[in-house]
């Protein structure tokens, strides 16, 4: 029986102004398709193998396919390209009724953009930077081989991934309430503008709420990590709104150091935090800010009530490594 | 002139202003063009204004900027006078130019701006001998480049980039990818996707923002002007937007569809800032459609300006060729070799 | 008749120098005067130039202002041209002037035309030294007389100095120009010798060229190294052709009144530039003295130059395609 495998890999992922005004590293296009390229050999531990790839407008997806190995029948997914967030939706929508495993190159921002319709089929996330949360620097070729371990069923999908939580997020004025998804961590920034979309300045975090939260991880999720580490998989999340200059709470904060951008050790004085039920409410009053959705700066704000709400129905992430390890205790790597 | 500082409230209605002006004085250079009433060639900036204001209004107002043959934006981003720009489009002697320049040369070098250029790439190195001035001299002034995706491919980009990299000097290196190098599209004039990602070569930082995004563009360039100001060097930044009209005015563009266009207008600069602005109550639809006929008129009465300005005297044409006076051009002027060499 | 002006009050006293060092006086005195003056090009720094012009001028100045490049002629080239637009006043060196060809885009489209672009509302004060000449055996590529492109080309002034007082006068006057003004030098009479004026004001106007011996029979006007072998011939010729020898110091713009009166008390014509011979410097001047003089030749006009090849390589070939001072006495017995 065929494997199909999607294939998503946004060429613009890892070439935002965190390379100016942070640490994050450089992810180039070459090194995308080289990864791209790795994922593909990876695959070839299955058996007929078919795979998905999103098109895109850069040549990028176009030169992935041209350098495939033989043995997996590559096609492009059939949709239209609008260079933007839109088209990871669109063609994870498509691989919701196509795929049996899916691969994703990018990073916090993608893989969320994957999430939203990508329904149940289990997805291997690849960083293609280093300022992510959910999907972690792993080798491609390691990546295509347990996609196509879990695709294939070698491995059973249940066996081998984890339901990531979201975050489900309204923004209420007066005439309009406009609903955004998160995956691991929304947040409420002082900032007038969307613009650039990355987090410039933890000084502007007003607070947020996490699906997942440690220490070992950097932004919202590495605040909340300093107090409570809150497992992906863990139903809920934690809330959290910082002591802001000049303002006075009812408590005295915490303070906390906490990894807020790469490069960035901070000390953030921590007024309340919650460890949240699946479905309940954490919500912030705004005159002016910005919405940010996993590390980017995504809605801008006037006076409205931004409600925030964890929901336990995220996309099933495969853990590589036991997917691997699992296969090999199973024999799966052993000839003869 | 208005400061623009899009962090204030005045600083963001001045930018709608600044962006509609532009689509107002380009529009308005089309129709005039395909009247048949301009001459030379006009490429125009429609589409493109968030970039240029966005840019402009996270500069100080004695930071150079250098321009490129569409540069009517990044003039009146940088605060020109649109009569000015007008008379120049038409030849008349209160051009900014005196009539010499028109579309392509616009240029007031006390304002900052240091020409619009009739040659791709050729910015760059200017906007790299300007942050040495700022360097050598101890100010604290920062150099932007515009230029287009197409100019990427130019050597003497490169060596500007490097030159200003090596040596550290206070500049800017803004693209503004507009996805087409006159007919041809970006992809099939570089084997990088992301133009930003050149910036590798130079050891300098380079990343993409959306161009479409006024307040994207301000904040890069805020942020890439205050590590030039910091000493910190160049920064390169890809604006990836879109040029509404042709490469220049009669282009057929026969390599994109209306489909092609429309996937862009719809995530138009100007609607989408003014929106913004609207929720926010910074601006009402009434105040911003007051706004638009104000600037439609001014443009309507710089091209009356404009009509009824005067031509320059043909002498005009031989002057300012240099600052000294050379005998050369005095001599012909003055139509001494009419007589045929003095000791006929 | 000399035609330097000597404005300062200092006194007129001279020391024998070479060519090379009365040009690193002239920067030195030029960089000492004027905080906006700075020097760039290759190895003009640590190296002291590759003719070791610029010298020890680095230790004196360092190297903000006597700035060392990349090899990176057309990047330089228009820093120099933004540089000078926004209030300096850069002296560029191009080492050999075959390699003008990679800049010429910022100078022929950025220098020459920015101020009648922009209707005389900037000023253009760089000065381009660069070397020309055969007889080093250095080739086609490092051996060429370009002068002729940018004497032609609108919006450039251009001077080659022939002696050591001219190479420091012409540099100062180039350098104090607000216009742009580009130093040809030929690099074979670098260490020719000549009294040069010390008052640091000394200065020879562009435009002027200068009567270097009086003579009634034939006039020759030369340029660079033909001025110093021109000198030597006349010298030879004395008691049988007396020989007016005009440098003519500035190419464009020119001293047309020097030259036809010079004509008007000769009658004859000769001459010599090491420029190839079509379409070139001989020609601007032979018709500069048909228009003002025609009625006063009795002989046709003589050129020395160089036929319409490339310098070449083997001294039997280098030596020649080169004019010399047996060229010019040969174009003068043809006319005498």
């Amino acid at each position: 029986m065929t494997t199909t495998i999607g294939l998503v890999v946004n060429p613009a992922a890892g070439r935002d102004i965190r390379r100016l005004t942070g640490g994050a590293s450089v992810s180039n296009n070459y090194a995308k398709r080289r990864t791209a390229g790795c994922v593909l050999a990876g695959l070839t531990l299955a058996d007929d193998v078919d795979v998905l790839v999103m098109p895109d407008s850069t040549g990028l997806a176009d030169r992935i396919v041209d350098d495939a190995p033989d043995e997996l029948g590559v096609e492009f997914v059939d949709m239209t390209v609008t260079a933007s967030g839109r088209d990871s939706r669109t063609a994870a929508a498509h691989f919701a009724d196509h795929a049996d495993a899916v691969v994703v190159l990018g990073g916090d921002g993608t893989t969320r953009d994957v999430a939203q319709t990508i329904g149940d089929v289990p997805v291997v996330s690849i960083s293609t930077g280093t300022n992510n949360v959910v999907p972690t620097p792993v080798d491609g070729t390691v990546a295509g081989a347990a996609a196509a371990l879990v695709g294939s069923g070698a491995v059973p999908a249940a066996e081998a991934t984890t339901r990531h939580g979201t975050i489900e997020v309204n923004v209420v004025r007066a005439e309009q309430t406009t609903v955004i998804r998160g995956l691991a961590t929304v947040g409420v920034l002082d900032r007038p503008f969307v613009g650039t979309r990355a987090i410039l300045d933890p000084s502007d975090i007003v607070g947020g709420v996490v699906s997942r939260s440690s220490p070992a991880e950097i932004g919202l999720s590495g605040i909340a990590g300093g107090l409570v580490t809150h497992r992906p998989d863990d139903p809920g999340g934690v809330g959290f709104r910082l002591a802001r200059d000049g303002e006075s709470g009812a408590t005295a904060p915490t303070t906390v150091r906490a990894i807020t951008v790469p490069g960035r050790l901070s000390t953030v004085d921590v007024a309340e935090h919650r460890v949240l039920d699946d479905g309940e409410d954490y919500a912030f009053e705004v005159d002016r800010g910005v919405v940010s959705v996993d590390g980017e700066r995504e809605h801008e704000v006037r006076n409205g009530t931004v409600r925030l709400r964890p929901v336990s129905d995220g996309p099933r992430l495969v853990d590589v490594e036991s997917v691997l390890e699992r296969a090999a205790s199973d024999g799966r790597f052993r000839l003869g | 002139m208005v400061v623009l500082d899009i962090e204030t409230e005045d600083g963001q209605r001045e930018a709608l202003r600044r962006m509609l002006t532009i689509r107002a004085f380009d529009t308005k250079a089309a129709d005039l063009f395909s009247d048949g009433e301009l001459p030379g060639f006009v490429h125009l900036y429609v589409g493109e204004e968030a970039v240029g204001v966005g840019a402009c209004s996270a500069l100080e107002s004695d930071d150079y900027i250098t321009s490129t043959h569409r540069g009517h934006g990044h003039c009146i981003a940088k605060g020109l006078d649109p009569d000015l720009m007008m008379a120049e489009l038409f030849g008349k002697a209160n051009g900014y130019c005196n009539g010499k320049g028109g579309s392509m040369h616009i240029a007031d070098v006390d304002a900052g701006m240091l020409g619009a250029n009739g040659i791709v790439g050729a910015g760059p190195p200017l906007a790299t001998g300007a942050a040495l001035t700022s360097h050598l001299k101890g100010e604290d002034t920062v150099a932007l480049a515009f230029f287009g995706d197409g100019a990427v491919a130019q050597g003497q980009v490169h060596e500007a980039i490097n030159l200003a990299a090596t040596w550290n000097l206070p500049a800017v290196f803004l693209v503004e990818n507009n996805q087409y190098g006159e007919a041809t599209p970006v992809e099939k004039q570089h084997n990088v996707q992301n133009l930003s990602e050149t910036a590798e070569a130079y050891n300098i930082p380079g990343f993409t923002v959306d161009g479409m995004d006024i307040t994207a563009v301000y904040e890069a360039v805020k942020e890439a002007r205050k590590r030039a100001a910091d000493g910190e060097g160049p920064t390169f930044i890809e604006a990836e937007t879109y040029r509404y009209h042709g490469h220049f005015e009669g282009d057929q563009q026969p390599y994109r569809t209306e489909e092609d266009v429309a996937i862009w207008k719809d995530r138009d600069a100007i609607e989408s800032f003014k929106r913004r602005l609207v929720d926010a109550g910074t601006i009402t639809e009434d105040e911003f459609d007051e706004m638009k006929a104000e600037i439609d008129q001014q443009i309507e009465d710089a091209v009356g300006k404009a009509k009824d300005a005067a031509y320059p005297d043909p002498s005009e044409a031989y002057e300012d060729m240099f600052n000294a006076a050379v005998p050369e051009i005095s001599d012909f002027s003055s139509g001494m070799r009419a007589d045929g060499g003095e000791d006929r | 008749m000399s035609t330097e002006t000597s404005s300062g009050t200092g006194p007129d006293q001279t020391k024998e120098m070479t060519i090379r060092e009365a040009i690193r006086l002239a920067l030195r005195e030029e960089l000492e005067r004027d905080d906006d003056v700075f020097v760039m090009g290759e190895d003009v720094g640590k190296f002291g130039g590759v003719y070791e012009v610029t010298g020890d001028l680095v230790e004196q100045f360092g190297e903000e202002r006597v700035r060392d490049t990349p090899i990176s002629e057309a990047g330089f080239m228009g820093a120099a041209v933004g540089a000078a637009a926004t209030g300096t006043r850069p002296v560029v060196e191009i080492m050999f002037s075959d390699f003008i060809g990679v800049c010429s885009e910022q100078i022929i489209n950025q220098m020459a035309k920015n101020r009648y672009m922009f209707g005389g509302k900037t000023e253009m004060p760089v000065t381009v030294r660069t070397t020309e000449g055969g007889g080093s055996g250095a080739a086609s590529q490092h051996s060429g007389t370009i002068h002729t492109w940018f004497a032609h080309f609108p919006g450039v002034m251009a001077v080659a100095p022939a002696t050591p007082a001219s190479a420091k006068g012409l540099l100062k006057s180039a350098i104090r120009s607000d216009d742009p003004v580009i130093v040809f030098e030929n690099k074979q009479i670098y260490e020719q010798k000549g009294e040069v004026p010390l008052d640091d004001d000394f200065t020879i106007p562009i435009g002027t060229a200068s009567v270097e011996r009086e003579g009634e029979d034939v006039t020759v006007v030369a340029t660079q190294r033909m001025v110093g072998e021109s000198l030597e011939l006349a010298e030879e010729l004395a008691g049988q052709t007396s020989v007016e020898v005009i440098d003519l110091r500035s190419l464009y713009p020119m001293d047309t009144e020097t030259l036809v009166e010079s004509v008007k008390k000769t009658g004859r014509l000769v001459i010599a530039d090491e420029s190839p011979l079509s379409y070139g410097t001989h020609a601007e001047v032979a018709t500069r003295v048909m228009e003002n003089a025609f009625y006063s030749l009795d002989a046709p006009i003589q050129r020395v130059g160089v036929a319409d090849v490339h310098i070449p390589f083997s001294p039997a070939l280098e030596e020649e395609v080169l004019p010399h001072g047996s060229d010019v006495e040969a174009a003068i017995n043809r006319i005498v």
